[in-house]
């Protein structure tokens, strides 16, 4: 593509973008900190939890994995390894998903218990720590451990992207197999002294020849710039088409063997539902249900019991029992687990309907509000220079908006059916429709709760029960 | 470049002036504004937001301009703007439509006869759905 194609195959591409963001959330930090303690005049509340959130699943549907691109947690890690080297490798026992699993739950959990989208201060210091978790991680152990192993908004976005249009792959394998040097891995060092590196290769372990889909792909264009051949490029597919495909990837493996992928993606679809009913009304009679059920007083144990049972017992139970059917109505030999497993990532593409529908409402029916919210910032800074706040710019109509939420939803369930089908399909059975229905009927379950979630009506709550 | 010493009285030059803006806020602080707020508990729909502005002695402080914002606690969500007449000597008024469940933050800017400014924030906890029998009328 002109312009874009050089703009991104120039080596500083990612530089020059992580830059404004980076000034952003400094903005953002010293708001939340410093600033108004009101969510809406504040911009750590509504740059994060309104406009953060929404750009980012309408760049990764329209798009890729672009945030990951942009980070500016890594713009802060990579000036930092100019003067300090990692010599440590993250260790083999944690080289898998299980951990950022536990951080992005954590997350979603903090975001309901401590009501982060109502805390300018608890957000400033969530991006604080994400500063401090990435410097720290990425201080210690080589290549980019906190992209991979740690960061829960990278798991998020390597799942999201799963659906993106757009994947950094190869334009031609025979160049790849001509291709003697391997850049694309190993970077580009100095002749003369090979311990320099001039170019960064692949520090997540993606052999582009061997890459496929976006998963563990943060859109660095390391590859990009380390391909002495210009063979690596940012080349558009069909969304889910990697989700139907089970074969050897560099640096994942194979996707129906990686229960913790598999449980990632189960986590990111049934975190989405979860994510909508915490702020819709029926979760507050639940709330005080299982209060009263329990003998407590305090939000912790009830928000526990929510989660677990969403996030664990529920996912075991449905995701068990349409394996199971699966396996003894269609004849397949696969294990039960390995069944389970392979059918789990059919729910991405739906979990990233929900997504959409929840990040996409508030982001378009809030759009304008990052102008006073800026007015404001830059008037209480003794610059008067943008006007007085315009406190009533919202975004478009709420009425419109959830027709669109409903059209992300129905999207997703589509994304989901053909995955699931194309699996099936794929299968060594007799009747792989027999294989498709309990999946097609578990997606259609999750698609008649989420439109249910989305027609309750929005009740935002600091706490029902105590915080403690 | 400014020496280190000279940064220092600086600092404290603008410190001491940015405590002397906040005293004049502070100064205002002898001023009462208690709210009442009708229906309890609230609903969504219209509220009926009752400010009565009083000083130290207890003598009612008529004649403001006063203009309430309410917001909610989650970012992006509809503010609400109405004005609020006085009704009686210190008794301020104003209809509101709370559009949505949940926790309101009601904003008041008061602009008092004298000129001086008076800001104060509270918070409407709790504010439910309409009731079925709301619907019907």
């Amino acid at each position: 593509m002109p312009l874009v194609g050089n703009l991104l195959n120039w080596r500083h591409a990612r530089t020059l973008l992580q830059i404004p963001l980076f000034v952003i959330s400094v903005a953002m930090v010293l708001h939340g900190l410093f600033g108004p303690t009101l969510a809406p005049k504040n911009l750590a509340t509504t740059l994060t939890w309104v406009h953060f959130r929404g750009a980012l699943v309408f760049v990764l549907l329209f798009a890729g994995n672009f945030f990951c691109l942009a980070c500016p947690f890594m713009f802060v890690r990579n000036l930092a390894r100019k003067f300090f080297r990692p010599t440590r490798n993250w260790p083999r026992q944690l080289r898998n998903k299980w951990l950022s699993i536990a951080l992005l739950v954590a997350m979603l959990f903090l975001y309901e218990w401590l009501d982060l989208w109502a805390s300018p201060w608890w957000t400033a210091v969530l991006i604080i720590a994400y500063f401090a978790g990435a410097l720290l991680i990425d201080a210690v152990f080589k290549h980019a451990t906190f992209c991979k192993f740690i960061c829960p908004i990278g798991q998020f976005n390597f799942v999201a992207s799963t659906v993106s249009p757009l994947e950094v792959a190869v334009r031609d394998h025979d160049v790849c197999t001509r291709c003697a040097t391997k850049d694309c891995i190993r970077g580009v060092r100095e002749p003369a002294a090979p311990l320099v590196v001039i170019q960064r290769g692949c520090e997540l372990a993606l052999f582009q020849p061997r890459k496929v889909g976006n998963v563990d792909c943060t859109f660095c264009l390391d590859c990009v710039q380390a391909c002495p051949h210009d063979n690596v490029g940012i080349i558009s597919r069909l969304p889910a088409s990697e989700l139907m495909n089970d074969v050897m990837r560099s640096g994942v493996g194979f996707l129906s063997r990686r229960k913790d992928l598999a449980a990632l993606a189960v986590v990111f679809a049934f975190g989405a539902l979860l994510n909508v009913f915490g702020m819709v009304s029926p979760v507050y009679a639940l709330e005080q249900f299982l209060a009263t059920r329990f003998g407590v007083r305090s939000e912790l144990p009830v928000l526990a019991f929510v989660f677990a049972f969403v996030l664990v017992c529920e996912p075991l139970l449905l995701i068990g029992v349409a394996a199971w059917i699966t396996r003894v109505w269609s004849g397949s030999k696969r294990p039960l687990i390995s069944l389970a497993v392979r059918y789990s990532y059919s729910l991405a593409p739906l979990g990233f309907g929900i997504w959409l529908a929840h990040f996409g409402f508030h982001f378009l029916t809030g759009f304008y509000t990052f102008i006073p919210v800026t007015q404001a910032a830059v008037a209480d800074l003794g610059w008067a220079i943008l006007g007085q706040p315009r406190w009533g710019l919202l975004g478009f109509a709420p009425n419109v908006v959830q027709l669109l939420e409903f059209g992300f939803i129905t999207l997703g369930l589509i994304g989901s059916l053909l995955v699931s089908y194309s699996i099936a399909a794929t299968e060594e059975v007799v009747h792989s429709e027999r294989a498709f229905i309990p999946w097609a009927v578990l997606s259609l379950l999750i698609a008649v709760a989420a439109f249910w979630l989305m027609l309750q009506p929005m009740e935002m709550r600091g706490v029902v029960l105590g915080s403690g | 470049m400014l020496s280190r010493r000279s940064s220092l009285v600086a600092l404290c030059v603008w410190l001491a002036l940015a405590q002397g803006c906040r005293h004049q806020n502070e100064s205002l602080s002898d001023l009462t504004l208690a709210h009442e707020v009708s229906p309890h508990p609230p609903r969504v729909g219209p509220v009926t937001i009752t400010l009565r502005l009083t000083d130290t002695a207890g003598r009612h402080v008529d004649g403001a301009r006063v203009t309430l914002e309410a917001n909610m606690s989650h970012a992006g969500m509809a503010p609400v703007f109405a004005d609020a007449p006085e009704t009686e000597p210190g008794r301020y008024q104003s209809s509101m439509e709370l559009t949505m469940a949940g926790d309101w933050f009601i904003m008041v800017h008061v602009n008092l006869a004298d000129g001086r400014k008076l800001d104060r924030q509270f918070e409407i906890k709790g504010v439910g759905e309409k009731l079925a029998a709301d619907f019907h009328r």
